[in-house]
This record gives structure tokens, C-alpha cells and sequence, in this order.
């Protein structure tokens, strides 16, 4: 199977280019195991990758012009030859290893955890089982950065756009019935740029390599911030 | 900053807006499909009624607010540098507050003129 990957090391590199590999595909062989025949044949090739199982992550990759977990990504679904690139938008440190410090600076911007005000009881607080079904395609998300660097209102706005992963983490502490700094919460995200940047372009939904659906979580912030302001 | 500031208003006066001019459009090609106004005193009439009169002046409030937020947010995307945004946006206001003052020439004159 023909594979044309992105190569570039700032040290040693002029500009980036495209080199090309050979892989022998086996039965059920992921994106993520092409990239590791590919290392085998030149160790110089960096890649980011951990798990291998679609939970930590690490290895989301641009493949054939679309953001992908390299891991789940079954490698008989791709079109040759397969042309693989870092994730688009991000500063490359060094072949498909981007630099994914703001994409977590967002991610921070949003206070991702629970705020409760109320003294703790003694306890774990406790949630109906209807609560708790809110939750359900919002916590799922693992950071791999699929979504927001498909975005293109992240590509021109990544310093001040949030971006559907953090948006939607937004929304998993809005929805949730524990925690209670709805208000505050809402009011961080107003102002033209931090969620309303969003124009249901739904790049983010497309990618998701967990099926997750961002744009609906950004609707049901603006659908609470409207309930709220009337 | 409150919430409703530009972001949660623009974002509503926009979707506001779109519905009217939704409505409004389906009205016009309605009605201009079975009943073309034949001549000029006819379209004077379709403008003097003032139901039809009232929706048109709307029509233009809400178009000219629609575009501005539009292109607010397209200059808001691709324009970083803040004084071509500044200048630019003043551009388009300007250029929307004429375009609102011309049209309100063209369909209050005509009927001024008839009712002098």
C-alpha cells in the first residue's frame, strides 16, 4: 500500500516535502500500525501515538485531506495512495508532531471541572440516573484536537475562537446537574468571540473519531444564554 | 462585559432578522406571480397600501441589520489587523446607512410627490 507522508525537521530541513513509503497491509491493520511499518523503514519519522485503542488520543493526523485518530482508522477504508499530514492550523515541531499548546490553553480557558458551591456532603453527590444521561456525547471527548484544528473559525481565531472541543467541554459542565457556576460560566463566554465565532460550518462533527457532536453543544450554550439574558 | 453584548445580540438579531426576511421574500414572489403590478401607478398603489408599505420599510431595516452583522462577522474572521477592521467596518456602515437613506428616497418620494 502507497503511503506519501509530510517530513519536516526545523533543524535540519529547509521546507517541509512529501516522501513516500511502501507498507504491506495486513488484515485489520490501522492507520496508526502503517506509521510504525513506516518508522521501521526510516526511524527518522516522528509521529505522536500511545494507546492504540482510541482513548488516549495522541495520534490524530491529517489523512487524505481529513482529520483522523490514526488508531481507529482502518487503513483498507483509505484511498491510495494515502496522504498523510499533521493536523492543519498547528505550528509543526516536527514531521506529523504538532504543537498543541493553544488547542489546551482553550481547553483550560473553560474551567473543565466541577464548581460547587453548597459544603460538600459527606458523601459523593448524587445524580438521577435522567441527569446524568445529559451528560451522554458530551465527557466522552479525549483531546486528540480533530475538531478544532478542522475549524476553520479556529484556523483564523485560535487565540480568542474557543473551539469545539472546548466548547463542548463547556457545555458537559453546563449540563451537568453538580455543578453550580452555570451563571459564571455563561458569562465567560460572552462577547463575539469566544463561542459566537462558531458558524455551524460542522467540520468538527464530521471528524469526530468519537461521533460526538459539537455543534449542538454550542447550541445548547446559546440556547442557555438566551434563556438567560430574556 | 454583559452577556447580551455583541455576541449573544448580534448572533439573535441576526436569526430574528433572517426569519423575517424568509417571510417577506415568500410574500414578494407570491405575490408578483399572481399579480404583477401592470404599470407604474400600480406599483405606487402596491407601495401606498400601507400595510405593504410598513413590511417594505421593515424589509430594508431588517435586510441592512442582516448584512451588517453578516459582514461583521466575515471581517471579524478574516480581517486580524484592527485598523484595516476599523476602517473597513466603518466602510460597510456607512455604505449600509446610504443604502438605507436611498432606498427610503425611492419609495417615500413617489408618494410625497402624488400626495402634494
Amino acid at each position: 500500500m502507497k503511503f506519501r507522508v509530510y517530513r519536516y525537521n526545523p533543524e535540519t530541513d529547509q521546507n517541509p516535502y512529501m516522501q513516500g513509503f511502501v507498507v504491506e497491509a495486513s488484515r485489520g491493520m490501522m492507520l496508526r500500525d502503517a506509521l510504525l511499518a513506516i518508522q521501521d523503514q526510516d526511524e527518522s519519522f516522528a509521529f505522536r501515538h500511545s494507546c492504540g485503542e482510541g482513548v488516549c488520543g495522541s495520534d490524530g493526523v491529517n489523512v487524505n485531506g481529513v482529520n483522523k485518530l490514526a488508531c481507529v482508522t482502518p487503513v483498507a477504508e483509505l484511498r491510495e495512495t494515502v496522504v498523510v499530514r499533521p493536523l492543519p492550523g498547528r505550528p509543526v515541531i516536527r514531521d506529523l508532531v504538532v504543537d498543541m499548546s493553544q488547542f489546551f490553553t482553550q481547553y483550560k480557558r473553560v474551567e473543565p471541572w466541577l464548581k460547587h458551591r453548597d459544603p460538600l456532603p459527606e458523601q459523593e453527590i448524587t445524580q438521577t440516573p435522567e441527569a446524568r444521561d445529559k451528560l451522554d456525547g458530551l465527557y466522552e471527548c479525549n483531546l486528540c484536537g480533530c475538531c478544532s484544528t478542522a475549524c476553520p473559525s479556529f484556523w483564523w481565531n485560535p487565540e480568542k475562537f474557543l473551539g469545539p472541543q472546548a466548547l463542548l467541554t463547556a457545555c458537559r459542565f453546563l449540563e451537568d446537574s453538580r455543578d453550580q457556576a452555570a451563571e459564571e460560566r455563561l458569562d465567560a463566554l460572552a462577547g463575539p468571540y469566544k463561542l459566537f465565532r462558531c458558524h455551524s460550518i460542522m467540520n468538527c462533527v464530521e471528524v469526530c473519531p468519537k461521533g460526538l457532536n459539537p455543534t449542538k453543544a454550542i447550541g445548547q450554550i446559546r440556547a442557555r444564554m438566551l434563556k438567560g439574558s430574556l | 462585559m454583559s452577556r447580551s453584548a455583541s455576541g449573544l445580540r448580534a448572533w439573535l438579531l441576526q436569526r430574528l432578522t433572517a426569519l423575517y426576511l424568509a417571510g417577506f421574500f415568500i410574500y414578494l414572489i407570491l405575490y408578483f406571480h399572481f399579480s404583477p403590478p401592470k404599470d407604474y401607478g400600480a406599483w405606487i398603489a402596491w407601495v401606498d397600501d400601507p400595510l405593504n408599505g410598513v413590511a417594505l420599510l421593515l424589509f430594508i431595516a431588517t435586510a441592512l441589520l442582516h448584512a451588517w452583522v453578516g459582514v461583521r462577522d466575515i471581517l471579524f474572521d478574516y480581517v486580524p489587523l484592527f485598523p484595516l477592521r476599523l476602517a473597513l467596518l466603518g466602510l460597510v456602515g456607512f455604505a449600509l446607512v446610504a443604502c438605507g437613506f436611498w432606498s427610503l428616497r425611492i419609495i417615500l418620494v413617489p408618494l410625497l410627490v402624488r400626495i402634494w
